[in-house]
């Protein structure tokens, strides 16, 4: 018997059913991938795992014994969210034994040095590049997601390891060294259930792979007996067209956006244009400027040195308003610290650049604000049950579309995307292209700031390379194959190809 | 229809206020024949009125996710700045009245440029604003009251119209205009936004800053406005008007509805709140508890109104 038993557990909130009679083992010393699309229930599944939600049906037997009943026995479940949850201005040590017990640092007492020599064997077993007195905020984030995996695995109980994923904001050889510690953790016997959304991730580190879509448990198999294609139509539940190439057509239209000697907070002297109706890829390592090049454009942070038009307009960088108005529009990565308004409705989230159009002499009128907003939420495809719902509610994806038909409502001439598809599921991120692709084509000309190198070859028409704070290259999409603009990311060959 | 009705009450946040005043006021009729008369409820009704208005301005203010400690002395100075003009300058008392209304506005309107130009956490800067306004208050009068206010003005204090007094009826209006502003204009929307999540509300282009200072500054009109009914009231320019204006119209705002921490809530949810407190501080009297044991009385049903409310948005949590 596997030491996690999930015994025909289903959950039901009001409206919704999240879980509909889930079976699943997860065994010891092997590793478990949870793969669905957004909104297919994984979240609730962790939850239930976790103890966090009881299940409205069913049983979790955690080593033969009832765990609904039990609380204590969820103990033995450590879980890693995705996002990074530790306390910035707090030392490595501090962060991994927190919350302190007494045998950590022997007494009443707290004593720093005893505590940060009991951090050490965990640095070195995790391989995390920092010392135990470094503060956390001044780490990297591959090491401040190590160190979260870290204090999980303090616990000495811990018989399964749940990886939200993990990898989400990593870079390819940071994924490797996470993946080298789980693969430690299994060693040491333990379980872990993996989630992710990468195909390449799931084959690499799993055992076995378990799909759910829609709240239901599709199929379990041996992660060798599978592969892509499969993958997408068991988590689909159809066969996703994934086109190869989505690349606007007719990008050679006149420049819209030229940006002279623009420097900031961590770049410098960042010049380039944009023409009409083309996706301009940028390029990078996390942490080699491209989101800041792109916040300071916008106004978000403030401009040292440089100049910005957008069809031939020049406006005062450092106040979004200003951007916003000459027809310049920013899509955060950070969906839900930039993005949307947590606990207010669909309604308000949408109709908030809307009151041009929808307010008249100062009062809001609501029939033409539901109108307006309605058709958006049918214009992008937005799925939620009514427009007064909590947008907090919706899925990464449906929030992702809802910015979006937002920011298109603005009617920007210039549409900046930065990492617009980061946990978001391969269906969604289809749509998301084709978006993209179809906006291009109707005349605005758009920036794509991606780490996924795919994602850039497949949509853009020409990339441009950051590295270290300055351009480091650029790239016709037919030139940008080749090992010279990988060289470019990584501050290897000069300008690259002149384009 | 029972479900309908229990779905209304789960979904309207304004229902577990209203019923919790219900069941307080219910519980007040029964505990003294006193409570329930026109007498009682003109008491009750006045004292709502002054600070209702101030629970107006500082609910709209926690919206936003800020405070403004300083509204009580903001109130008691501008009264006392009203008191000067009509009585010691000889102004006008309807002109000196709008004056102080004026100057109310203006001082909020410092709050709100130290706020946001110097990017001072509220709460603190506003401890530091009450000393300011508060000090300069006692600097001119020296702690004591400026009397002979002009009687013109008296019925806007002591008055009545359709059996309440005057001042409820002017705080009904402003929260009426309160509601209408962050309900049905742009500027109420943007208030959620900004306090709902103000990085993002950077990203759509919304002047976050001018929505705040507006709101500092209205919540200082609101404060003088008090700070003059009360003046009229009296009779007198007391320097001490205000002094208890300011953590129950904070604790009215949270039992309302509208957290500390911003983003929900509506100033007429609040007045729920600050009508819940009154009762409570009313009944109190009337029960004859003793003077010494008041205050922990009504702080204590505070605090089980607040648990109560939480504990019931739990149950109900809807996701």
């Amino acid at each position: 018997m596997a030491y996690l038993h999930v015994d025909h557990v289903s959950k039901t909130y009001p409206g919704v059913k999240a879980l509909d009679d889930i079976v699943l083992e997860i065994e010891m010393g092997k590793v478990h991938t949870l793969a669905g699309e957004n909104g297919a229930g994984k979240s609730t599944l962790v939850k239930i795992l976790t103890g966090t939600e009881r299940p409205t049906e069913g049983r979790v037997m955690i080593d033969d014994q009832d765990a609904v009943h039990h609380q204590h026995l969820h103990k033995s479940i450590a879980y890693v969210p995705q996002e990074i949850n530790l306390f910035g201005n707090m030392t490595v040590a501090e962060n991994l034994f927190m919350p302190f017990s007494r045998s950590h640092h022997g007494g009443l007492l707290f004593r720093r040095r005893k505590l940060e020599r009991a951090a050490q064997p965990w640095i070195e077993r995790f391989k995390i590049a920092a010392r135990p007195g470094d503060k956390v905020r001044n780490i990297s984030i591959s090491d401040q997601q190590l160190l979260q995996i870290a204090r999980a695995c303090t616990n000495e109980s811990m018989k399964i390891l749940i990886l939200d994923e993990p990898t989400s904001s990593l870079t390819e050889t940071e994924v490797e060294r996470v993946f080298r510690v789980v693969r430690d953790v299994v060693a040491s016997g333990c379980g872990v259930v993996f989630i992710s959304h990468k195909f390449d991730e799931m084959f690499a580190i799993s055992d076995t792979i378990s799909v759910l879509r829609n709240g239901r448990l599709i199929d379990t198999q041996p992660a060798t007996m599978l592969d892509d294609r499969q993958l997408i139509s068991l988590m689909s539940g159809q066969e996703i067209k994934t086109d190869a190439r989505l690349q606007p057509e007719g990008s050679e239209g006149e420049v819209i956006l030229q940006v002279d000697g623009l420097s900031g907070k961590g770049f410098e002297d960042v010049s380039f244009n944009l023409r009409r109706g083309e996706i301009l890829g940028f390029a990078g390592l996390v942490g080699a400027g491209r989101s800041e090049v792109m916040q300071t454009l916008f106004g978000f942070l403030p401009a040292r040195a440089g100049s910005a038009r957008v069809e031939g307009r020049e406006w005062r960088l450092g106040d979004t308003h200003h951007a916003i108005r000459n027809g310049l529009f920013y899509l955060s990565e950070e969906r839900k610290y930039h993005g949307i308004f947590p606990g207010q409705s669909v309604r308000r989230n949408i109709g908030m650049p809307l009151f041009g159009s929808t307010a008249r002499g100062g009062v809001i009128d609501a029939r033409r604000e539901r109108e307006r907003v309605g058709t958006i939420v049918r214009d992008y495809d937005i799925k939620t049950p009514t427009l007064n719902q909590n947008i907090t509610f919706l899925s990464g994806g449906n929030q992702q579309k809802a910015i979006i038909g937002r920011a298109m409502a603005c009617d920007p001439r210039v549409l900046i995307f930065d990492e617009p598809t980061k946990g978001i599921d391969l269906r969604t991120k289809m749509e998301i292209y084709r978006l993209m692709k179809a906006l291009a084509e109707r005349g605005v000309g758009i920036i794509l700031v991606s780490s996924e190198m795919d994602e850039l070859r497949r949509c853009a028409n020409r990339i441009i390379t950051m590295y270290e704070g300055r351009i480091s290259g650029e790239f016709h999409i037919e030139q940008a194959s080749g090992n010279a603009l990988v060289g470019a990311i990584h501050g290897h060959g000069g300008d690259g190809h002149a384009a | 229809m029972l479900r309908k009705a229990m779905g209304f009450m789960v979904s309207n946040p304004l229902s577990g206020v209203i019923s919790v005043l219900a069941i307080i006021v219910v519980v007040a009729s029964l505990m003294s024949e006193n409570f329930l008369n026109s007498y009682n409820l003109v008491i009750i009704a006045r004292a709502l009125a002054f600070i209702g208005i101030i629970t107006i301005a500082q609910s709209m203010l926690m919206i936003l996710g800020e405070l403004d400690l300083s509204l009580g002395a903001i109130g008691g100075f501008c009264g006392v700045i009203g008191g000067i003009l009509m009585v010691r300058v000889g102004l006008d008392p309807w002109l000196a009245f709008a004056l102080c209304l004026v100057i109310g506005a203006l001082f909020g309107l410092i709050n709100g440029l130290l706020v946001t130009l110097l990017r001072l956490p509220s709460l603190v800067l506003t401890i530091g604003m009450a000393g300011v306004y508060g000090g300069l208050n006692l600097v001119i009068t020296k702690g004591v009251a400026i009397t002979g206010i002009p009687a013109d003005i008296g019925f806007l204090g002591s008055g009545k119209w359709f059996g309440l007094p005057v001042p409820f009826w002017v705080m009904l209006v402003f929260l009426a205009l309160a509601c209408f502003i962050t309900l049905k204009t742009p500027f109420g929307r943007y208030m959620y936004a900004v306090g709902s999540n103000l990085p993002a509300a950077q990203m759509l282009g919304i002047r976050t800053d001018r929505v705040r200072i507006g709101v500092f500054a209205f919540a200082g009109f609101l404060a003088a406005l008090a700070g003059m009914l009360m003046v009229a009231r009296l009779g007198s320019a007391q320097p001490s008007i205000g002094d208890s204006w300011v953590l129950g119209p904070i604790a009215a705002s949270v039992i309302g509805g509208v957290p500390t921490t911003g983003g929900i809530g509506t100033p007429l949810g609040a007045i729920f709140g600050a009508a819940i407190i009154g009762v409570i501080e009313n009944i109190i009297v009337l029960l004859g508890v003793s003077p010494y044991w008041q205050s922990m009385v009504s702080g204590a049903i505070v605090v089980i109104a607040i648990s109560l409310d939480s504990i019931s948005r739990r149950y109900f949590r809807r996701d």
